[in-house]
């Protein structure tokens, strides 16, 4: 028993993180009703600034946040203000435009090579931070210290991105330009900015999730790629735009991950994820939170 | 006889007259390699080593009985596909044109991969993937030069009887953890027969998935199993990960052995740090043997592209030697004289033999038969993180005690 109590916690704590960096791409998604591909390519970018931002300063790898959240926020607006917005601009009678998935796929291929080419294919980890290897002893039970911090910044960035969308008005725009595009643009709204916004606000939780990784996890240019499976699971399980599922849905996955194979081979556990994924696709497409009307 | 082969036939005879140094053409090599995806790093390596054969190769006059001729590379990126694998040995086959293929690291993409070869008789030479299967489909074109995985297996478990009556520690129970491809598995059903026939005990046998985000619950497992032994078959990624979270979770073995792959690949131990220390891990080669031009080689080589050779890189290193080997005593690009050659191979020379045997031969399969492997256990000596050779004993580096078992840190 106190090793499924043991196992569940990490489940949960890994799960979450895995919700944090699925809860960009679901922002993104609900905004701009588009399938962001390129989404673990910017967790894997946002992981290089942590890496980069803690080994060139030495600072407490959290302190990154103040560095990496910024510029992805600003890299992620600028790369939807410049590439991904004239695609958008062309397809705007079109609700959930195609191509611009297309493009999205362009920009996750050229930041893996990209980064292949600048960083080569080592593996790097952060080795001396104050995080690293750390445990928490709770009578026999060994807790992760830095996945302890990783559900702490999980729970707390769900927390402010839901306030943000429920209480500014900024955040009422967002939500206006998700629900209809058309409407919102009536009540002058800027679509395209909000769009930009969004974008800028998906990638930089997509920097959250990457300095909450980057204490334990290796860095490598096609780490995004196994973030990004996990990712679109997560967010049709949570439901498609649903702030709150993304986190749920994460540690869904987190649990069955890491309970389930105290019972069976661990390759068996990608099988029960990948048929919860169909059976969610089957009983109730749009997700636990998902919003009915969307589909 | 159609039309253009009655003006190939007088052409190409002319050409063969005129001597192949007035045609610029050069002995072209397909290599089929993971120059992306999770084994990029292993690709590269493969891809550094016979760049540097080749150019070695080339400016000691090429292949002499083929008029000076030179080695050409032509790269193919298998992503770690199977299906990416066979595509590319079809492109290189009919559109480069190639007259060798080498490749392709992954067992998996391998496989597939030498039947196009052998449907071309295209010859096929594999420095390092490890399969069995991979020479036992009797094809003719398919040669190996490395160790097949079941020799890897029966050396670990050589050493792990040599090192219980050396240091008179008793091994009974025994954990498989290996990533759940071809090569793993392929690894953990030889670990099975060799245990029942050691008479171990097995309390853990289990295959994860490489790209595993989170491998704590295996470790949780590895722990309440409480083995003496752990026997691992891991890529980079994944060899990073659970020696990382072995450590966190203070999870107390006599021994981790590794089966090469991710426990040789370089950044392992900068990532890994001084959690490696003492791990055991099986090998085509090291640094320190004792070979003519070992040390040359690999300060050449690190001097090029900032690592020290790996195993990979020498299997591939020699494959290009093992080719040109082959090409000069073919005298011919013709398929079937170039299989021919490599048939009758028997070097035991030359800048290529700085692996840790002495001799490449193939047997009627296309496997080296004199191909072994060394044992080496990773520690710090005084010049920081370092991986010693420590069996077969008689290689053992001079002055060296393996720490067996592994002290309770």
């Amino acid at each position: 028993m106190l090793y499924i109590i043991e196992d569940a916690i990490n489940g949960i704590l890994m799960g979450s993180i895995y919700g944090l960096a699925a809860l960009g791409l679901t922002l993104i998604f609900g905004v701009l009703k588009v399938i962001n591909f390129a989404h673990g390519s910017l967790l894997m970018v946002s992981m290089y600034v942590a890496y980069w931002a803690v080994t060139l300063t030495g600072l407490h790898p959290y302190i990154a946040l103040v560095l990496v959240v910024p510029v992805m926020f600003i890299f992620g607006y600028l790369l939807q203000d410049i590439v991904i917005k004239p695609i958008f601009k062309a397809e705007k009678n079109v609700r959930e435009p195609i191509t611009v998935i297309i493009v999205t796929t362009g920009v996750w291929y050229i930041l893996d090579n990209l980064t292949l080419l600048i960083f080569g294919p080592q593996y790097r980890n952060l080795e001396a931070n104050p995080l690293r290897g750390k445990m928490l002893e709770l009578g026999e039970m060994l807790i992760s210290v830095p996945k302890l911090w990783g559900f702490g910044a999980a729970v707390l960035t769900t927390l402010a991105i839901h306030l943000f969308l429920q209480r500014t008005a900024t955040g009422r725009a967002i939500r206006a330009t998700s629900l209809d595009r058309e409407a919102a643009s009536l009540m002058g709204i800027n679509a395209y900015k909000i769009y930009n916004l969004a974008f800028g606000i998906g990638t930089a939780i997509a920097g959250v999730a990457a300095v909450a990784l980057v204490p334990f996890y290796n860095v490598f240019p096609t780490v995004g790629v196994l973030f990004d499976i996990k990712c679109f699971i997560i967010v049709v399980l949570g439901g498609l735009g649903s702030i709150g599922g993304a986190l749920l849905g994460g540690i869904i996955i987190g649990l069955i991950e890491s309970v389930a194979p105290q019972f069976m081979a661990a390759t068996w556990t990608e099988a029960i994820v990948y048929g919860l994924f169909l059976l969610v696709l089957f009983v109730k497409p749009s997700g636990i939170f998902g919003v009915k009307h969307d589909w | 006889m159609n039309i253009l082969q009655k003006i190939a036939v007088p052409v190409v005879a002319f050409s063969m007259l005129a001597g192949t140094s007035a045609f610029a053409e050069n002995v072209k090599i397909g290599n089929i390699e993971p120059m992306s995806g999770p084994s990029a790093s292993l690709g590269q390596q493969g891809k550094a080593a016979r760049e540097m054969a080749v150019e070695e190769i080339n400016a000691a006059g090429g292949i002499k009985s083929l008029g000076g001729m030179k080695l050409e590379l032509i790269y193919a990126d298998s992503e770690s596909k199977p299906e990416k694998g066979v595509a590319e040995a079809e492109r290189l086959i009919n559109t480069e044109k190639v007259h060798l293929l080498t490749g392709c690291w992954n067992s998996a993409v391998t496989y597939p991969t030498t039947a196009v070869a052998e449907r071309y008789g295209i010859p096929f030479v594999v420095p390092v993937s490890v399969a069995d299967k991979i020479t036992e489909q009797g094809f003719k074109t398919v040669f190996r030069i490395a160790a097949k995985d079941s020799w890897w297996t029966r050396d670990q478990f050589a050493f792990l009887k040599d090192m219980q009556a050396e240091f008179n520690t008793p091994v009974k129970k025994l954990a498989f953890v290996y990533e759940n491809g071809d090569w793993g598995t392929g690894f953990a059903a030889q670990w099975k027969k060799l245990a029942e026939e050691g008479g171990y005990e097995v309390v853990l046998d289990e295959p994860y998935p490489s790209t595993s985000t989170d491998l704590s619950p295996v470790v949780q497992k590895i722990k309440r199993a409480k083995p003496d032994v752990l026997l691992l078959t891991s890529n980079a990624a994944d060899a990073i990960l659970l020696t990382n979270t072995l450590a966190e979770y203070n999870v107390q073995l006599k021994a981790i052995i590794g089966s090469g792959g991710g426990h040789a690949d370089p950044s392992f131990m900068k990532a890994v740090g001084k959690n490696a220390a003492q791990i055991f891990d099986i090998g085509e080669w090291e640094t320190d043997v004792n070979k003519p031009g070992a040390k040359e080689a690999n300060e050449k080589y690190k001097a090029k592209y900032g690592q020290n050779l790996s195993g990979e890189a020498v299997d591939a290193y020699l494959a290009i030697y093992v080719i040109a080997d082959a090409l000069e005593r073919a005298g011919s690009l013709e398929p079937a004289k170039i299989l021919e050659a490599l048939r009758a191979t028997d070097l035991s020379s030359g800048p290529g033999m700085i692996v840790g045997y002495d001799k490449v031969a193939f047997d009627e399969t296309g496997q080296n038969k004199h191909a072994a492997l060394v044992i080496v256990q990773v520690n710090d000596t005084g010049n920081g993180l370092e991986r010693i050779t420590v069996w077969p004993k008689n290689a053992r580096r001079a002055g060296y005690t393996p720490v067996f078992p592994m002290a309770v840190k």
